[in-house]
């Protein structure tokens, strides 16, 4: 990874392809080198559909390799929803095959003079931009379909769907799997209305002739990974309960600890829950003929993916993640997981992200638009997006506008991102991570729970109250870290228990670019990433009052427990002091 | 090889509920079968959903675990990293008390933040300080009482044989529910079927309506193989 590829798509005759050296961004991967770059090099005003945003997509720094679950990928820009810098990742194929060709980054610049749509074509003989306006308004399991016609399978492809093209701020951006069906999504902040915006309808990525990315030291290199693995395998999380039961194995947990969102944050906990649970699911997938265990991009060995079946045995979707299954079920009242897989399959050939579109749905039911628990209105509802109707664009454009369109007072967004299946007022400490991260609510911004291992500002008391916002800063670091490096950020558990899987990770990452690496470099490079984020945000006018949940969080106490969100202001904004 | 509990399916030795009663006065219907040892899995919507038992209670939770129902120590310790007492998260086993009518759910180790937040005694605890279990400031009395207890994820493989085999207690909807959409072959693999202690069988059960009108059904399992090939390892 030596190069990064430019693409400005306003020239006149036609975009066209600057190849740069890394120079300042060399040593970066992942979200690192995303944020970084954005930080740089747009304005922190620039309209986000306009043509001085940038959208960067960048594998992490051990893509490509032989390592073990190294294939996420960052995409990075100025975000229409939040109006924040973004960082969203995700699986599939397309990290793993960008970084074989030597792609540190492709930065696509600029904005079309026309509104014909492109595709752009990377392989190992360079970058091909051609138009084709056939593939107009087609959703991605059909363009991925005609374009596979045209490249094949042995390609990863990258697209969005009628939701990007016409820039709806939920928009998302495909990654084709293994199987190449469109299922992994860079789904957060609308980066697939940027792609739209810039007239990019799809990016085939092909390594054919290309080999793995060799490591610095091989042997110490394949020593490492093996601990690596192991250390993945032997842990409960990592090696049994995500395997068998995917993310949604925390539908019956958070619905017992009372801190499962239902209809639209009104309760903690959905009567309706066993039924959508992860164990629920699996055990649906299995009889049905699908797999209830499955990897999102080759060489994952978690694989808390699956494949979901009709009764009748055919594909509906990929296993739908806790956070869709909570967003289109318990957050809607919807307690049938057949109705949930008709709208991921929704969402993922549309292509929104299932979070907001979820959230956005429960809001239109709050407001009266269909009754809570109305699973034909919900399929409905999301089917309207993907017409493009008046009602349709606005849903499509996530909960905050839907809230506001349809007046609606309890709103579960910040900085115009929806929450995340967690409610914050029986686990306060995750929503100091959602009041303060620099993306606008997102459970992953504080996900890499490593940091009692990595030590990040020194030992915390865990049972102290005062530790929670200590606690939420050093979770935002490590998870920065880990974005950067392209390793799936299930990793965490093992890494936090397992100090030898942890240390295994620095080997990796050590004897791939040849250099010691220890915990305090993971620690700088989470705080230079944060600190570039957070800077970018403040120059576009972001400040600590955006850095809050909203209002009825800390008015409206949810049952069972009774709470309200109780950290202060003061406690919020110190948060990033370091 | 560590088996999850003490005893045996078939004698239970480490288990006191052995004589499990009714809440309320209405007896329940007693439905017996035995089936083989994979059908387990049929159970799982009762198992995650909960069900009653009858146990002492006004001792902590560690002695409900491994002093009542016979459940090995260090599996509790090492596999039941996360516990919910009446939907607190439980930090000190030893010193939380169980009281009559409480519902007590366990689970293994969960992913992302919030499974680490929830995890007994973790790291991350004081994120949910708010909704921890606490000491009782009340003392509970020591007596003979009813729990509502939830298995989830893969404890339900690995501690589901073990209470149905002494026998719960689920609402009778529920089981009719089960019986409704269990799949034809699992029906016909429940064999020495019993209602009420006179033999029977499950599609004529179904058929017959036999759950109409009743609350509660006392449903014990017998598996085949008994023990061995639940008993993973840890
Ligand atoms: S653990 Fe899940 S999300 Fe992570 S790489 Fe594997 S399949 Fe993808």
């Amino acid at each position: 990874m030596d190069k990064i590829a430019r693409i400005d798509m306003s020239t006149a005759g036609g975009p066209t392809v600057t190849m740069t050296e890394l120079g300042e961004y060399a040593g970066l991967g992942g979200r690192a080198m995303t944020s970084i770059i954005i930080a740089t090099e747009v304005h922190p005003l620039a309209h986000p559909l306009g043509a001085e945003n940038k959208l960067v997509i960048a594998p992490g720094m051990l893509s490509g390799t032989a390592g073990a679950m190294t294939g996420r990928l960052s995409v990075g820009c100025k975000s229409p929803l939040t109006g924040t810098i973004k960082e969203s990742n995700a699986g599939g194929q397309a990290a793993q095959v960008l970084a074989r060709l030597g792609y540190a980054a492709i930065i696509l610049e600029g904005k079309p003079p026309t509104d014909d749509l492109h595709k752009i074509h990377i392989s190992k003989d360079g970058i091909k931009i051609t138009v084709d306006n056939t593939l107009r308004l087609l959703d991605n399991y059909p363009a991925v379909a005609k374009l596979r016609e045209e490249y094949g399978d042995k390609v990863a492809y990258m697209t969005i769907g009628s939701a990007g093209e016409r820039k709806l701020l939920a928009a998302s951006i495909a990654c084709t799997d293994p199987e190449l069906r469109p299922t992994r999504h860079c789904g957060r902040g609308g980066v697939g209305a940027v792609m739209g915006a810039k007239g990019i309808k799809a990016i085939i990525i092909d390594d054919a002739g290309m080999k793995m990315r060799p490591p610095k030291d091989p042997e110490r290199y394949r020593d490492a990974n093996r601990k690596f693995v192991e250390g993945l395998r032997k842990h409960p999380v990592t090696g049994e309960g995500l395997p068998a039961y995917g993310t949604n194995i925390l539908t019956n947990i958070l619905n017992e600890a009372g801190g499962y969102p239902t209809r639209n944050f009104k309760s903690g906990v959905y009567e309706g829950g066993s039924k959508l649970s992860g164990e629920a699911q699996a055990e649906l997938e299995i009889k049905r003929g699908g797999k209830a265990t499955h990897g999102c991009h080759r060489g994952c060995v978690i694989q808390c993916s699956g494949i979901y079946n009709d009764a009748d045995g055919n594909y509906i979707t990929k296993q739908p993640e806790y956070e869709t299954v909570w967003s289109h079920g318990g957050h809607c009242g919807i307690d049938d997981l057949d109705t949930v897989a008709r709208l991921d399959y929704l969402d993922d050939n549309i292509g929104v992200d299932t979070i907001d579109m979820g959230v956005a749905i429960g809001v239109a039911m709050d407001a009266g638009v269909i009754p809570f628990g109305d699973k034909e209105g919900a399929i409905r509802l999301v089917e309207e997006v993907g017409k493009g109707t008046p009602l349709g664009r606005i849903l499509g454009s996530g909960a905050a506008i839907t809230g506001k369109v349809f007046g609606v007072e309890r709103v579960p967004v910040v900085k115009d991102q929806a929450l995340p299946a967690y409610d914050p007022r029986p686990i306060q400490g995750i929503g100091v991570t959602y009041a303060t991260t620099t993306q606008g609510a997102d459970h992953t911004a504080g996900y890499a729970i490593a940091t009692n291992i990595l030590k990040v500002g020194g030992d915390v008391d865990p049972l102290k109250t005062e530790g929670q916002v200590e606690l939420s800063r050093n979770l935002q670091i490590a998870t920065a870290a880990i974005d950067s490096t392209g390793m799936c950020l299930f990793i965490a558990f093992a890494i936090m228990d397992q100090p030898e899987t942890f240390q295994a990770l620095l080997d990796m990452l050590g004897s791939f670019y040849g250099i010691t690496m220890t915990g305090d470099d993971v620690v700088a490079l989470g705080k230079k990433v944060l600190s570039a984020e957070r800077d970018f945000n403040k120059r576009a006018g972001f400040t600590a009052a955006h850095d809050r949940l909203p209002r009825f969080f800390y008015t409206e106490a949810i049952e069972p427990h009774n709470q309200v969100f109780q950290i202060t202001d003061e406690e919020l904004d110190s948060v990033f002091n370091w | 090889m560590r088996r999850p509990y003490i005893g045996t399916r078939r004698h239970n030795k480490g288990i006191v509920m052995t004589n499990t009663t009714e809440p309320d006065n209405s007896p329940p219907l007693r439905l017996r079968l035995r089936v083989p040892a994979k059908a387990v899995v049929t159970f799982s919507p009762l198992l995650q959903a909960g069900f009653v038992v009858t146990a002492r209670t006004g001792c902590s939770v560690k002695t409900l675990l491994c002093g009542q129902f016979g459940i090995d120590e260090e599996y509790v310790t090492r596999r039941i990293t996360t516990m919910f007492l009446d939907s607190r998260p439980v930090d000190k086993m030893d010193s939380t008390l169980v009281r009559d009518g409480a519902t007590l759910a366990l689970s293994c180790a969960m992913p992302g933040l919030v499974g680490a937040t929830l995890r007994r005694g973790g790291f991350y605890a004081a994120f949910r300080e708010g909704i921890s279990c606490r000491e009782e400031e009340s003392p509970v009395r020591p007596g003979i009482g009813s729990l509502k207890i939830k298995l989830f994820n893969l404890l339900m493989g690995e501690l589901g044989p073990l209470f149905l085999g002494r026998g719960i207690i689920v609402a009778a909807s529920a089981m009719e529910e089960l019986l409704a959409g269990s799949s034809v072959e699992f029906l016909a693999s429940c064999w020495e079927v019993s209602v009420d202690t006179a033999p029977a069988q499950v599609t004529a059960m179904i058929k017959n309506d036999i759950f109409k009108g009743r609350e509660k059904v006392r449903l014990t399992v017998l598996f085949d193989p008994p023990v061995e090939v639940l008993e993973d390892d840890l």
